[in-house]
């Protein structure tokens, strides 16, 4: 192995998830000197994906002692002798701890397609959204004809959804309306205000993908995320209003996004962690010594690197991934003219549609749907992964809302395989009974850009001013013909 | 080459680089140049090269990484849906072959079953052999010599040895020279043959692969919408 240590590096960054791989990103045309290290063998960290095999390997460091935003990880396989219900080979999945769906909104998607790292990635619909009720799997109206024809809602409910509707895409310019109620519940504000019945308020909620009840979910914090999920729709096609990366979703992000710090001159070493550091003032500055795990010392004018302290109490999340023997066809169909086929489908089970033994469901729980289109799975068969806060009972809970779900869609399909575990929030967080960690957030949050744009100024220095964010020329071809993108015959 | 009427089938080709004094050889592919202590590889994302078969076109869309290969620091993305690749070693280095096997190890590990690989073994121009394929063997001006033992041969790994091994692991082999030039053409033109018309994008006629990408058509997003379509055409912005 060459040596790193006879270079001054200008930055270490250690750790390859999302955040950090996009600061390799923000960083891959600033000329600096970047070693990117992680101390696990792939790239992704708490947003990487796995085959089966290392799945198994990942369960095993995460109930053994090493610390890390995840705990109580557990498998369970199919033993089933059926050829149709089996298993493929490991490498014929990609299951992903980060499923999360990105808004077309969202300048995540401007800043990869600005700094021209989106060639390298596909993006797929996330196309449809259901509600599972009390005996059925129901679509959720997609725009006012849709609510109109729905004969499950009453006149004077339609009426007030139509107001809710026109209200919430415009409620920063009517602060009048719901600033009174800013830290009011949901709920209590939608009946309040619009009369809509406990079952709308539901619907309405599941938009904000909040994982607390409609009761306690902020009117504040939920404004905000509907008129996102509502004006999303149609940014780029009809019939949809969030993404995700084919390949196991911020996985690949990641993998895009450090591929392009490689490109850019970065080293990078998997298998390679930051076990402490000291900065001293030396002749070239303030230059901190890094010891790697592999005894190496290095010295860099930056380490970024994940904060040592976890809150411990903060809100936690239960997760399941499964695998089921079935394309579910009906979830991805096409609901909208002219729209793509949903890659990716969300089913929400509002409060209390499933009760187990000890306890009933006192949060919502939510799964998303990913079809063999995603590439994670082998056709035939889904990737389920339901998510929902962390309580003594949700382990139980969720196994239950899989089996009501299942025993709901089409050709009855077999578990094939589930993975449960529980994460904890990325970073201490005063604000963390109030809202989300945004590394918990379903759908891609901003906030975290935010973060990559401080830490990207924090190396850049004072050439951050001129320097733009994330915006970068294509990289020169360098080939005889570029003159056409020909694609096949 | 004559041109004919109507144009050839072409399709796209993914092939990722491996290994030591790669992207010479590339280089020479592609640009048909050479650099003298050559600098790592920076900047490029990939690079594109046609290679045309009397019956259709090849577009190679090469691969290559300093950043990430020089501590096998590779991401699964990096593999994925590569038709070929191209594993180099460094003739005049000892430890340069069991470097390649290792990432020969890595493809049949990571990348798709079907996988091309080519092993190649490059700087031929500094052995003593008279290569009989090598066009501009004649005007080699001595420069070459750099590096070389006593009887003019830098060689450390021996012909036979890297044969049999490609052999044992289904591998197409050639020695070239990056720096003369020699069997650089041939290399892509032996994996241009040997990828398997069926995993060809694009290309025409029964199988389920048509349908395949039929369906992934019908899940893509794009978001620069139509007016990426719109540059196609040559539109000058
Ligand atoms: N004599 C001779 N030298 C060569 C040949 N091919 C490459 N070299 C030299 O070998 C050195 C390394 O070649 P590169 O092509 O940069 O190797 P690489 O594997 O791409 O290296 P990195 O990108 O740094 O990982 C350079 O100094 C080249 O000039 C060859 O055919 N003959
Ligand atoms: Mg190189």
């Amino acid at each position: 192995m060459e040596s790193l240590n006879e270079t001054l590096w200008d930055v270490v960054i250690s750790g390859t998830g999302l955040k950090h791989s996009l600061l390799a990103l923000a960083l891959s045309r600033s000329n600096k000197k970047i070693l990117h290290v992680d101390q696990n063998e792939y790239y992704g960290d708490a947003e990487a994906a796995f085959s089966l095999q290392e799945v198994d390997e990942w369960v095993e460091r995460v109930n053994a002692v090493s610390p890390s935003n995840f705990r109580n990880a557990s498998l369970w396989k199919t033993t089933t002798s059926n050829e149709s219900d089996k298993l493929s080979f490991s490498r014929a999945y990609t299951l992903t701890l980060s499923p999360q769906i990105i808004y077309t909104r969202s300048k995540l998607l401007s800043q990869l397609v600005s700094s021209k790292v989106y060639r390298q990635l596909e993006f797929q619909a996330v196309g449809n959204w259901w509600i599972l009720g009390e005996h059925s799997l129901n679509r959720l109206p997609n725009g006012r004809e849709d609510i109109f024809r729905d004969k499950s809602i009453d006149n004077r409910a339609k009426r007030g959804l139509m107001k809710f509707l026109k209200f919430v895409v415009d409620y920063e310019n009517q602060n009048e309306l719901w600033q009174p109620q800013a830290d009011s519940g949901l709920a209590g504000f939608l009946s309040s205000h619009f009369q809509l019945p406990p079952n709308l308020q539901n619907v309405i909620c599941a938009l904000t993908l909040s994982l607390d009840a409609p009761e306690s979910t902020k009117v504040s914090w939920s404004l905000p995320r509907i008129a996102r999920h509502l004006t999303s729709i149609g940014v780029f096609g009809p019939g949809f209003g969030a993404v995700v990366p084919k390949w196991g979703g911020g996985a690949e992000i990641s993998q895009v996004a450090c591929r392009a710090g490689a490109v850019g001159g970065g080293i990078y070493v998997l298998g390679i962690g930051v076990k402490e550091s000291n900065t001293s003032s030396e002749e070239a500055g303030n230059i901190t010594h890094v010891h790697l795990s592999n005894e190496d010392v290095v010295k860099t004018r930056h380490l970024i690197q994940y904060p040592a302290a976890r809150s411990t109490d903060a809100k936690a999340v239960s997760k399941v991934i499964a695998i089921v023997s079935s394309s579910l066809t009906t979830l991805f169909k096409n609901s909208v003219e002219g729209s793509p086929l949903a890659a990716v489908s969300v089913i929400v089970l509002p409060v209390s549609t499933v009760i187990v033994e000890e306890a009933s469901q006192a949060t919502p729980i939510y799964i998303m749907a990913h079809s063999n289109e995603t590439g994670e799975c082998p056709a035939g068969q889904c990737v389920l992964y339901a998510t929902m806060l962390y309580s003594e009972h949700s382990k139980q809970l969720l196994d239950a809302a899989l089996d009501v779900f299942l025993a709901r869609v089409e050709d009855t399909p077999e578990l094939l395989y589930k993975l449960y575990y529980e994460q904890e929030p990325e970073e201490e967080n005063e604000a963390q009974t109030e809202s989300l960690d945004p590394s918990l957030d379903l759908a891609f949050n901003d906030a975290i850009l935010e973060d990559v744009e401080s830490l990207w100024k924090t190396v850049i220095g004072d050439e951050a001013e001129q320097a733009r964010f994330m915006r970068f020329e294509d990289r020169e071809g360098m080939s005889a013909d570029d003159d056409e993108l020909d694609e096949g015959y | 080459m004559a041109d004919s009427t109507a144009p050839k089938p072409s399709s796209s080709v993914k092939l990722v680089l491996l290994g030591e004094a790669a992207s010479s050889l590339v280089l020479r592919f592609v640009n048909n140049d050479f650099q003298e202590n050559k600098e790592p590889t920076i900047g490029a994302a990939f690079l594109t090269q046609k290679c045309n078969l009397p019956t259709r076109t090849i577009k190679f869309e090469i691969w290559d990484t300093a950043g990430q290969e020089r501590f096998a620091s590779l991401a699964p993305m990096y593999y994925r849906n590569a038709q070929s690749a191209l594993v180099v070693y460094d003739l005049t280095k000892p430890t340069s072959l069991i470097k390649a096997k290792h990432w020969v190890a890595e493809l049949q590990r990571q990348a798709s079953p079907g996988i091309v690989i080519a092993l190649v073994g490059n700087k031929l121009d500094l052995t003593n052999e008279t290569s009989s394929s090598n066009p501009l063997g004649e005007d080699g001006d001595g420069e070459a010599a750099e590096g070389e033992d006593a009887d003019g041969d830098a060689r450390k790994i021996s012909t036979a040895e890297a044969k049999s091994y490609a052999e044992e692991e289904g591998l197409l082999f050639f020695e070239t020279s990056a720096k003369l030039g020699t069997n650089v053409t041939e290399v892509f033109t032996a994996i241009a043959n040997a990828i398997p018309e069926t995993s060809l994008k694009g290309a025409r006629g029964p199988g389920a692969s048509q349908a395949a990408a039929r369906t992934e058509d019908q899940s893509r997003v794009n978001l620069t919408g139509p007016r990426d379509a719109a540059s196609k055409e040559g539109c000058a912005c």
